[in-house]
């Protein structure tokens, strides 16, 4: 296929992008580190951060543990068998997962706050509540390929229904469960709203460190220190998870048809209860934060919705609580202009043969530095002389659009990828030239995959906390940040109010992906129509 | 002789909807019967009614004289080969073959001694460290065979498993097999649609619709 000169270029923008708001902040954080000469080495052997250390790595393997116990069944019933309101099943073990985590926090608080103190515990559960759908999603595709042959032949030979699952199935699995608990651990280990929110003196992540050393210490050396540890820790075990992971087969994708439910009443009502479990799981914290936005210390009321527009009732003194909205609103629109055009530039450079790789690694690096390191980063490169850029108020799209360029690409990619190679030669057969001919064959799906994954963009800003808490201006905060300032109060009107910011943004960022879904499947159901 | 097989009075249906009533089938030991019959006739059911993989409407399955009507697939004595080989991915040709003798109780060194001996007689010898996916398709479906026949099921249920090899591989593959089924004793029922196949290596042809009568 004879591609359009531009083309060889779509890389410059991506590239430039990533130069100045990741590879300069990081490397300020490294001059930071190094010209604190000897600070920095004492940081590192500073047994306080191993400890922190230690306990965070402690912390996201039993959430990691409690996300695999609860995901794998529910992927199992989610992908595998037909029956009714399965659609509605795996829609709602996604919901966790598109939900800020501030919000999921608050949620979870006010569901189980009651009888459990904060502390490891809450957080282990906000964590695996979380990371639910990427447990379901990612084994449940690699189950949702298993005819479930294998396990039929093993018990033919002898083999129980347990021992079948065992020696057969779990092999067949391996790699998509280690590639979803190295994704949980990452999340878990350098997790921040929900640890601020939920943890107690000893619930530490790295990430909660760095912010801390950054705002209450001001021990930017020590901060950086933090910083680069986890950095250290992510990167292997995300490559660890990759290595391991390996021979994840590629060669079964054909459809595989649903499994109907079980003869049997007892293996049949485990699969419908652990549907119904798992819809209940994800439900109970949402319905519990709804009530909790109703009710005060005198019944149920709605001060608290009231409250939204008052002054009086928000952490500024200059606007009330709603103001957030506003903000947060703002900063998703021009983070997913941003990101747009970043990530689907980046996505059109791949197609370019020869640099396709390191182009999508290059992309993806984002994935891999925390919110809170990127946030100070960015803080320390743009958040003083020469390039102070705090007064544009530019800092926080920025870092959400480096956060959601990945995910840019990761949706633009494959539908750029899955358009028919011959329709463009068919275009240029018929005269077009080869801008024409791209258009012509790419374009349709282009601009389907570029507004989807600009409102995914969008709704990754509207959650985003970690690095809007480095960025955000105090006097301007976004709602995630607005929502933790707020529990940070002592009192029933700032747990109430924080409960009612949360429920909007639940439907704000419910309403953005329900949206993204309807619109997209829509127009491609009618481009496959069209095809047909 | 009691029969190694016997299928007495057997309805076939899926979903709770029965198609077909009052099925008798009787095959004893070394015999292979093959049922011949279009796709949708109900072949498939009546093997996964025989094996235990979809449960048994109404009438009774014998294994050696004992009812397994209601019995786990595990404990049916009956082993079934299919159109792919199906071989674990995970394990190499040997363990595949050994891992029915290991849930039968056989430790691994006997069960593994087992496996080679199984390989040298279908031909195999030396291939009992190869992975799966370093056989070609008459070889893995050899040893899907060795797998199947390892444990010394009383039955053996063929769901047209040449269908999937090129005509030439397919002729000269099912004679061997029909050989080796012959000389284990193993009862085996061998459903298709290919009635050339059938006539080649079954003792016995059986046309599914002439088995019982429809629901």
């Amino acid at each position: 296929m004879t591609l359009p000169a531009w083309l060889r270029w779509s890389w410059v923008l991506p590239a430039a992008f990533l130069a100045v708001f990741l590879a300069y902040p990081l490397a300020t954080l490294v001059r930071t580190i190094a010209s604190s000469a000897g600070g920095f080495a004492a940081d590192l052997v500073d047994t306080s951060l191993w400890q922190v250390a230690g306990l965070a790595v402690l912390q996201a393997l039993a959430s990691t543990l409690l996300a695999l116990l609860i995901g794998l069944p529910l992927a199992n019933v989610a992908t595998r068998y037909r029956y009714r309101g399965r659609a509605l099943v795996q829609a709602l073990v996604t919901v966790p997962f598109v939900l800020p985590t501030v919000v999921v926090a608050l949620a979870v608080r006010s569901l189980l706050g009651p009888g459990m103190p904060q502390g490891l515990a809450l957080v282990v559960i906000a964590h695996a509540y979380v990371n639910l759908a990427v447990v379901t999603r990612i084994v449940g595709s690699q189950w949702a390929q298993q005819t479930g042959e294998l396990e039929l032949v093993a018990r033919t030979l002898g083999a129980s229904r347990w021992r079948a699952f065992v020696d057969v199935t779990l092999p067949g699995l391996r790699p998509s469960i280690i590639t979803s608990a190295a994704v949980v651990f990452v999340f878990s280990f350098s997790s921040l709203g929900i640890v601020l929110l939920l943890g107690d003196a000893t619930t530490r992540t790295l990430e909660s460190q760095v912010l801390r050393q950054v705002s209450v210490l001001l021990d930017f050396p020590g901060a950086a220190a933090s910083a680069i540890v986890q950095l250290v820790v992510v990167s292997l075990v995300l490559l660890l998870g990759a290595v391991a992971s390996r021979g994840q087969s590629s060669r079964r994708r054909r459809p595989v048809p649903l499994h109907p439910l079980p003869t049997l009443p007892g293996p049949r009502l485990a699969v419908l209860g652990t549907a119904a479990f798992g819809s209940a799981i994800v439900l109970l914290p949402i319905i519990a934060l709804v009530l909790a936005s109703l009710r005060g210390p005198a019944g149920w009321t709605l001060d608290w919705w009231a409250s939204l527009g008052s002054v009086d009732a928000g952490t500024t003194r200059l606007a009330p609580p709603s103001a957030a909205l506003a903000t947060s609103l703002g900063y998703a629109a021009v983070t997913a202009l941003v990101a747009a055009l970043v990530g689907g530039a980046a996505a059109l450079a791949i197609l370019v043969p020869g640099r396709a790789r390191v182009i999508a690694v290059i992309g993806m690096v984002p994935l891999g530095v925390s919110a809170a390191t990127l946030g100070l980063g960015t803080l320390l490169a743009f958040g003083r002389p020469p390039f102070d850029l705090r007064g544009t108020g530019l800092l926080v799209p920025v870092a959400h659009a480096l956060v959601a360029v990945p995910l840019v690409i990761a949706v633009v990619t494959p539908a750029l990828r899955g358009t028919d190679p011959r329709l463009a030669a068919l275009a240029a057969t018929l005269g077009a030239r080869a801008s024409r001919a791209f258009w012509t064959a790419h374009g349709p799906v282009l601009r389907v995959a570029m507004v989807a994954s600009a409102a995914l963009a969008g709704a990754v800003s509207l959650g985003e906390f970690g690095a809007a808490a480095f960025l955000a201006r105090t006097d301007s905060p976004t709602v995630p940040v607005q929502i933790v300032r707020l529990l940070g109060r002592p009192g029933d009107q700032s747990v109430g109010v924080a409960a009612a910011l949360a429920v909007v943004l639940v439907v704000v960022t419910l309403l953005l992906v329900l949206l993204i879904d309807r619109w997209g499947s829509t127009r491609t159901s009618r481009r496959s129509a069209v095809a047909a | 002789m009691t029969p190694r097989l016997s299928v007495v009075d057997l309805s076939l249906g899926y979903e709770g909807q029965v198609f077909m009533r009052g099925i008798d089938l009787e095959v004893g030991s070394g015999e292979i019967v093959a049922v011949l019959g279009p796709s949708g006739s109900g072949k498939s059911t009546l093997l996964g009614e025989i094996t235990g993989v979809l449960p048994v409407p109404h009438g009774h399955v014998l294994v050696d004289g004992r009812d397994v009507t209601t019995a786990p697939i595990q404990e049916r004595g009956v082993g079934l080969l299919f159109q792919e080989p199906l071989l674990f991915p995970h394990l190499d040709v040997a363990a595949n073959i050994a891992y029915g003798l290991r849930r039968h109780g056989w430790d691994r060194r006997r069960a593994t001694a087992r496996a080679h001996e199984l390989l040298n007689w279908l031909g195999l010898d030396g291939y009992g460290p190869r992975r799966p996916d370093q056989l070609s398709g008459g070889q893995a479906q050899r040893v899907a065979l060795a797998r199947a026949l390892a444990p010394q099921p009383a039955v053996l249920g063929l769901d047209e498993p040449f269908s999937a090899l090129d005509a030439d591989l397919r002729r000269r593959l099912a004679v061997e097999v029909a050989a080796v089924l012959r000389e284990s004793g193993v009862a085996a029922i061998h459903v298709t649609h290919d009635a050339e196949e059938a006539q080649a290596i079954a003792d016995r042809v059986i046309e599914l619709p002439s088995l019982g009568s429809p629901a």
